[in-house]
């Protein structure tokens, strides 16, 4: 038999490309992540190690600056040195322009010995009033060397000069701005003390005993290589995570790759059951003949999975050298392929290739001695669909419904993938009978191509199983990714419906209110606004500062209920006003708040200022003074700074004219705008007009970002399995018409031309996958619909399923093209056969 | 019918009452395989001339270049040298989509096997060529060929489901129904038993004398060949004999 098996393996290695590029490409996937998170593992460990080169012992625990300056003392006594490591945040601006509303600190030493960030030009601080920029942060912003930044708000910022720059640390203290530790406690802000870190070479006796019996037990005292070790396991496992999500996809490239695997045996060895029987004759048993199978896709399978693994080791070694490349702050170490994911990779490829080829291996080779001596069986195998595959198929999508109705009303997500996967292979089994249904009725439009495109609908319906099989390795991946468009833009939908709510606006510049004043903002504000980058559309409002209290006492209203929240002009009662009018905001708010069209008798205060007053919705209040006042209902809004709105009538009514100005400018963002950069226009407009800066805008881009990042990323991983399908299908293509040479010769010399018999190629392939790709539409779907209602809708009620139309007709037309794509190559070997050589070769 | 072995001659071309000019007429025609000293003539120089509306049957033994001569003659395969004429024209001047669409027009098939497409049933087989051409299949013409041939009963079925005469039926009937020039049959009772063989032997006869159509038949069947009205014997890539049946 070994002859048998090596001359099989010899003459059919052509035909087995498919299923080893299958296995090649999840094989790779794994090794590839596994060497990839390795490099970043390194690169993590390395830049952790390095940010505690000189350090001897860590202190934890000690957080409010009492608590610091103890341990500090201590250490003093003891003849070390100490470096407070805290991280800051808040306002950096440069030259009145703001950089950033949420920068992030870190601290920097003054010893040289506890002073870990390597210097990439100018020099290191050398007291407080001096800073360091990550190089990285200093491009992106555009600050030099020389620079003074305004770290911190209002009276409370400190200014520093830049005195160099620093490499990008990826550990847990690099940070984009590095201040001495007291500059950034005097910032204000939010400070987090992570740990005081010592050095303590010329300390008398040990250190961490010794300051262990000063400090209370509280604090957390360890030798630097103790703390180390602790924050390498805990930085390995956030890696571990990101890899082991990505397994996730590198098994739905593994599922998609059995089911192509599988077809490709299926296919190659009915092709080959004259063979079988002929061996059946001379003498070789059944068994011989299953073992010789078997032993063939061992060897396909350790031939596949061994290149896959080279393959991997090649990909992560290119990826990590690009990524080096494209983002160079990446923290990328030494590229390494731990044994386990190489193993593991390799051991999976190796059991999914002879797996996936058992059971077509028993079904081709239960075929009676008696076929091989039977005239050939010319093509039209058509294969029935058995009881038990239905019947299985039905009890499993039973199950998966079951599940997944359970997970609707018990909103548990793991019951849900559970119900998930068992319908869908539910749905797969049931394949031989719904993807024909399917291509015959897709078929009735393919028809309008003439003669090609019936025998193409014909070719398609031939096979059952065939079709069912080819078809439904990319039914996984179309149905992964519409469902995955689906959620998201449901997900979009609740969101922006979450945001218009929050962040209505989305910038708006509010003169601040300060007692006694009237503060307004200039013609020239509003004209600078509206001529900042990024700027759609720009609405001056005006408004006045007015007397609050409630209707039956006669003061105002802090006063009155003495709520403790909230200081000057809160509880001052007055409360700045501005008048809005319907038609000149609809377009500039984002959705349909009601605060843009007040009734008369309305205030829409902030929750916050309402809270401050103690107020609740629907109370009344009484806004103005002597004759003019009225008494409003409070409703509640909020993204638009600290001021209450009412109708411009009303606002007219309460002030006969007088006292109103332009008191805020609401802004619109124009489509595709920088969100990080038109607020740092505006808020350089609104520090010269003495404006306070409010508004959504980055909350929204934020938002988006990540959904648009989420989203990529996941259609990037998915990618894999789609591509892995459509090897298949050219694959499944290109086994056929090597069974239909005599059908495509007996065809061309009935009149077919070559191209008609491209054509027909090109329908069948096309059919195939638009029918894949309307079920795994119409199933992504459904899928999606239920996730909603299991992940969703307990966290936001009326959560509406968004299907987005466009994007779900551009999944069918790419599964289409990418059909097109897949059948180039078979079609062009078939139409290269002239009809004499189809109709001779035997 | 008429061949020449040597020079062409048109002395004999009379001596047949058929005042038609021939069906099909091939010139020196040679055909090669491979090159150099592994190379081998499967046509050495072919004279032939096939007169059109009678039954002719291409014989000799296996290799003799029959198949090669039915190819070229077909315009299936191209031949080395030496020309091809069939209804008037040169099969040397046509590309592959001319000459794809010239035996659409004017050649039927009838193979020894696999002569039906699996995916389609009968009657879509029978107007397949039809369709092809883009032509509307005469209906009258159909009913006749299904009724000669005795098929109407099987026409909604798939090839799987007819015998093998019931199969080689419906062939013959796809080959007559589009009325070519030449129906060209290549070993069309290889896989029949006597009794289907008599019987499609006897509608190939009948279909030239009762519906006047040309038919060449290739076979090695001495029986077969007997219900031809010429035959034409080639070995080693010539013409040796040729013999009319009365």
């Amino acid at each position: 038999m070994r002859t048998v098996l090596l001359a099989s393996v010899r003459v059919h290695t052509r035909r087995y490309v498919a299923a080893v590029v299958a296995v090649v490409v999840g094989v790779g996937f794994i090794v590839a992540t596994g060497g990839l998170a390795a490099a970043a593992r390194a690169g993590l460990l390395d830049d952790l190690r390095a940010e505690y080169t000189g350090v001897d012992v860590v202190v934890q625990g000690a957080y409010r600056e009492r608590e610091v300056d103890r341990v500090r003392s201590a250490v003093h006594d003891l003849g070390g040195t100490a470096v407070v490591n805290a991280e800051w945040r808040g306002p950096v601006a440069l030259d009145g322009r703001v950089l950033s509303d949420e920068a992030d600190a870190g601290t920097v030493a003054l010893d040289p010995e506890l002073r870990w960030q390597q210097l990439a030009a100018g020099t290191y601080p050398t007291g407080p009033g001096q800073a360091l920029v990550d190089a990285h942060a200093a491009e992106q912003f555009g600050v030099r060397i020389g620079d003074r930044l305004r770290v911190g708000r209002g009276p409370d910022a400190v200014q520093v000069r830049v005195t160099g720059s620093t490499e990008t640390s990826s550990g847990p203290l690099g940070s984009p701005l590095y201040l001495t530790y007291p500059d950034l406690r005097r910032a204000g802000e939010v400070v987090v003390v992570d740990n005081v870190a010592i050095d303590c070479d010329d300390c008398a006796g040990t250190p961490v005993d010794a300051l262990r019996e000063v400090l209370p037990e509280r604090y957390l005292v360890q030798p630097a290589t103790a703390y180390l070790q602790m924050m390498q396991t805990e930085a390995t496992q956030g890696v571990d995570v990101i890899s082991l999500v990505l397994l996730v996809f590198a098994a739905i490239a593994f599922f998609v790759s059995a089911l192509v695997i599988a077809n490709t045996f299926s296919i190659l060895l009915a092709q080959r059951a004259r063979d079988f029987a002929l061996l059946r004759c001379v003498g070789a048993t059944r068994r011989q003949v299953l073992r010789s199978v078997r032993t063939e896709a061992l060897v396909v399978g350790v031939g596949s999975a061994s290149l896959g693994v080279a393959a991997g080791v090649g990909l992560g070694h290119g990826l990590a050298a690009v990524a080096g490349l494209v983002w160079p702050g990446l923290p990328l170490g030494a590229v390494s392929f731990p044994l386990a994911w190489v193993g593991g990779g390799w051991l999976t490829g190796l059991l999914v290739t002879v797996g996936a080829g058992l059971l077509p291996a028993r079904r081709a080779t239960r075929v009676s001695p008696l076929a091989a001596l039977r005239p050939a069986d010319v093509g039209g195998v058509r294969t029935r669909t058995g009881w038990v595959r239905l019947a299985g198929g039905a009890v499993l999508l039973l199950i998966g419904g079951a599940l997944l109705v359970l997970a609707m009303s018990s909103h548990q997500l793991a019951v849900m993938l559970a119900g998930g996967m068992v319908s869908y292979l539910g749905v797969l089994a049931w394949g031989p009978l719904l993807f024909p249904a399917l291509v015959r009725l897709v078929g009735q439009v393919v028809r309008r191509l003439g003669v090609p495109g019936a025998l193409a609908t014909g070719n398609a319906l031939r096979n059952p199983r065939r079709t069912a099989a080819t078809a439904g390795s990319l039914l996984v991946g179309v149905t992964l990714v519409s469902g995955l468009l689906v959620g998201v833009a449901t997900a979009r939908g609740t969101v922006t419906t979450a945001m218009n709510e929050e962040y209505p606006v989305d910038a708006a510049l509010t003169a601040p209110v300060t007692p006694g004043s009237n503060a307004s903002l200039s013609a020239g504000t509003v004209r600078e606004v509206r001529a900042t980058d990024g700027v759609a559309q720009a609405q001056a409002l005006p408004g006045t500062t007015l007397a609050l209290r409630l209707p039956a006492a006669g003061k105002g209203v802090g006063a009155g209920t003495g709520a403790g929240t909230g200081a000057g002009p809160m509880l001052s009662g007055r409360q700045p006003v501005l008048g809005v009018e319907p038609a000149t905001l609809r377009r500039l708010v984002h959705g349909r708040p009601d605060f843009v069209r007040p009734r008369a008798d309305t205030l829409f205060l902030p929750w916050e200022v309402m809270a401050g007053y103690g107020l609740d919705i629907g109370a009344e209040v009484v806004l103005g003074r002597g004759p003019d006042a009225r008494t409003l209902t409070v409703a509640g809004a909020e993204g638009f700074g600290n001021t209450g709105l009412v109708a411009r009538d009303t606002l007219r009514a309460l002030t006969a004219g007088a006292g109103v100005s332009t008191r805020a400018v609401w802004v619109r963002a124009a489509a595709g705008a920088d969100a990080a950069d038109l607020r740092g226009a505006l808020s350089t407009v609104a520090a010269g007009a003495g404006a306070e800066l409010s508004g959504g805008l980055e909350n929204r881009a934020f938002v988006d970002l990540q959904l648009d990042v989420l989203t990529g990323a996941t259609l990037a991983l998915l990618a894999i399995g789609v591509v892995i399908a459509l090897i298949g299908i050219g694959n499944t293509l290109g086994l056929s018409v090597l069974e239909r040479g005599r059908e495509h010769a007996l065809l061309r010399a009935l009149g077919l031309t070559r191209r008609q018999l491209r054509v027909t190629l090109a329908a069948e392939s096309a059919l195939l996958a638009v029918v894949a790709g309307l079920l795994g539409v119409a199933l992504g779907t459904g899928y999606a619909w239920i996730g909603v209602r299991t992940m969703m809708v307990d966290v936001i009620e009326d959560t509406q399923l968004v299907l987005p139309g466009g994007q779900l007709l551009a999944v069918v037309g790419a599964a289409a093209v990418a059909g097109l794509l897949a059948c180039i190559l078979p079609a062009r070997k078939a139409a290269r056969v002239t009809p004499a050589q189809g109709l001779t070769a035997e | 019918m008429t061949s020449h072995t040597s020079q062409p001659s048109h002395t004999s071309q009379s001596s047949h009452h058929n005042p038609k000019p021939p069906a099909a007429r091939a010139r020196a025609l040679t055909k090669t395989y491979g090159t150099g000293p592994t190379a081998v003539d499967a046509l050495a120089g072919v004279d032939l001339d096939v007169a059109a509306g009678r039954f002719t049957a291409i014989m000799g033994p296996s290799g003799s270049g029959k198949s090669t001569l039915m190819h070229c003659l077909a315009g299936l395969d191209t031949p080395s040298s030496g020309s091809v004429t069939v209804a008037g024209v040169e099969l040397s001047s046509l590309g592959d989509t001319g000459l794809t669409r010239f035996r659409r027009d004017h050649i039927g098939f009838v193979f020894q096997s696999f002569n039906l497409l699996p995916m389609l049933t009968a009657r879509q087989n029978i107007a397949l060529p039809a369709e092809l051409a883009g032509r509307r299949t005469d209906s009258d013409w159909f009913g006749t060929v299904v009724d000669v041939l005795g098929i109407g009963d099987r026409l909604e079925h798939r090839p799987s489901e007819l015998s093998g005469g019931q199969q080689q039926r419906v062939a013959v009937a796809r080959g007559l129904v589009a009325r070519p020039t030449i129906l060209f049959a290549d070993e069309p009772t290889g896989n029949l038993d006597s009794h289907s063989s008599a019987e499609v032997l006897g509608f190939l006869r009948r279909s030239v004398r009762d519906l006047g159509q040309t038919v060449v038949m290739v076979t090695h069947d001495a029986d077969a060949a007997a219900y031809a009205d010429h035959t034409v014997v080639i070995e080693d890539g010539r013409v040796a004999t040729e013999r009319q049946v009365a």
